[in-house]
């Protein structure tokens, strides 16, 4: 498993626990990239700006990639632009909330 | 990509939206008690007495307005991505705002004529709430429609509340009695149609997309229904002033279109939707769109019709009731899991296993019990029209044990 996939892998540990779906399903995270050894940088968004979870899921999303003991500095970047659409949600997230 | 400026801590301390909604709920069930034993006078449509005035007051400053400013002091925050002024003043503002608002309630059911100490109590709590959302929204990186809508709706708020002053200082000396009746009925619409209104179309625009996880609709026609109803809002404050009756009937019609607009609004964000099954509760502070509509159109065709002086009184109870008690209840349902959930379970998120928001309160229940609440209302409201004490009496027990179920499970949703 290479970094980018095992950090994946460690972030559909993160549930937005209003909808029950985990963040990667959603395709909350745009970015994974590793600029420095040690160092991992995660960008994401969120399913609306004004969510009021903003704070618990990006402190999960940090949790869950320094739980892996890899990486000695994680940094979460969190953007508005592009927006997230439905669209990026994998085929089961879709399913699921369109019942 | 533009990144969230300093990524912000953007949660308010949970124990200051907690205390009000927590007090707001004491109010809820002291108010509504209170209407229970006013079936005389409510049914004779004689509003305008002590304990109909205490009751009044408990439940729209105490109930409604201290859930508005507990779920302001939460959702203003991440709604528009700014932290509270500050937090400690907060506290302070809660204080003075309960015991002004208690005190007050309990001047205009004993002695009417000494509620002008503690309504100054009470305006100083409002004006120090107010300051603190002026500071909190002037803080803001990039203002938008919905700051409009806030910012009016908080100026409607004051604007009320001094017409509210106003009143107890001319009963008490006869300053400007003149104009009693204007002020009178100023304060009323701008305590409702202004303040509880914008601030409902504000937050509903956040939080309708945010429940329905509705994306790529326009946000464009907001401004529009913002700029009619506002403009319905002072075409009718002019015509209480100016007595023109004509001028009343066109405001009212205004204002109705205004509502339709967010409505026909509203009906264009969900159907872009991802999520097709809502909550139940959510749906119930939907379905109290339609009823704030009705209620509009209705007080338009009674003053086409020239009977809306005597169909205001349980025009008024309905649209405090139906559109803004409904929208707050069915929204209760949904903001105070997402508080709890996030003072117990915040930090545990991806650390171990959490529960889902709909595991903190059982949804279903807002089906018997805001049914009730909607029955129990619309009871009160007929009896008012036929005059019948039975059928008052029956819808507002009704109404009071939907409100006391209400309450418990709120209160229960702090046990998970």
């Amino acid at each position: 498993m290479n970094p980018e996939e095992l950090v994946l892998s460690n972030l559909k540990r993160v549930m937005d626990p209003e909808l029950n779906i985990n963040v990667v399903d959603l395709g909350l995270i745009y970015d994974i990239d590793f600029p420095d050894d040690g160092k991992a940088v995660i960008t994401m968004t969120l399913t609306t700006p004004g969510c009021p979870l903003h704070d618990s899921i990006v402190s999960g999303v940090k949790y869950c990639i320094e739980d892996l003991n890899q990486f000695s500095d994680v940094e979460v970047n969190l953007v508005w632009e592009p927006a997230w659409t439905p669209a990026r949600m994998t085929p089961e997230a879709n399913q699921l909330l369109r019942g | 990509m533009i990144p969230l400026l300093a990524n912000t801590k953007n949660e308010t301390n949970i124990k200051l939206p907690f205390s009000f909604i927590l007090f707001s709920l004491i109010c809820l069930i002291g108010s509504m008690a209170l209407i229970l034993f006013q079936g005389d006078s409510i049914i004779n449509s004689q509003f305008r007495v002590p304990a109909i005035w205490s009751a009044a007051h408990l439940f729209i400053l105490g109930w409604a307005l201290m859930t508005a400013m507990g779920a302001m002091y939460q959702l203003i925050p991440v709604a528009f991505l700014t932290p509270i002024w500050n937090e400690r003043f907060g506290f302070i503002q809660f204080t003075v705002t309960a015991f002004g608002i208690l005190y007050f309630a309990h001047s205009l059911f004993h002695n009417p004529e000494s509620a002008l100490l503690p309504g100054l109590i009470t305006l100083t709590g409002i004006l120090m709430f107010l300051l603190q959302m002026f500071m909190t929204l002037r803080q803001q990186a990039k203002p938008n429609v919905l700051t409009l809508f806030v910012g009016t709706a908080l100026i409607s708020l004051l604007t009320a509340i001094l017409m509210g002053i106003i009143m107890v200082y001319s009963m008490k000396t006869g300053f400007i009695s003149d104009y009693y009746q204007a002020v009178f009925k100023s304060h009323i619409l701008l305590g409702t149609a202004g303040w509880f209104t914008l601030l409902i179309f504000g937050f509903s625009y956040k939080m309708v997309p945010m429940f329905s996880l509705s994306h790529g609709y326009s946000m464009k026609p907001a401004k529009y229904v913002f700029t009619v109803y506002a403009a319905g809002l002072a075409a009718a404050v002019i015509s209480f002033f100016t007595e023109i009756s004509s001028l009343l009937t066109i405001a009212l019609m205004i204002l109705a279109g205004g509502f339709a607009f967010f409505a026909w609004h509203m009906l264009q964000i969900l159907q872009k939707r991802v999520k097709k099954k809502l909550d139940y509760s959510f749906r119930f502070a939907l379905l109290a769109i339609p009823a704030g509509l009705a209620i509009h159109l209705g007080a338009f065709i009674c003053s086409l019709t020239g009977s809306f002086e005597s169909t205001v009184g349980y025009l008024a109870f309905a649209y405090l009731l139906l559109w803004v008690a409904l929208s707050i209840l069915g929204y209760l349902f949904k903001i105070v899991p997402f508080l709890w959930w996030t003072w117990k379970y915040s930090n545990e998120i991806g650390k171990k296993s959490v529960p889902s928001l709909k595991d903190m309160m059982n949804d279903k229940a807002a089906i018997p019990v805001l049914s009730a609440f909607i029955l129990g209302i619309l009871s009160v409201t007929v009896s008012i029209a036929y005059k019948h004490l039975v059928l008052f009496l029956s819808g507002q027990i009704l109404t009071a044990g939907a409100s006391i179920v209400f309450c418990y499970l709120i209160i229960s949703v702090l046990k998970k």
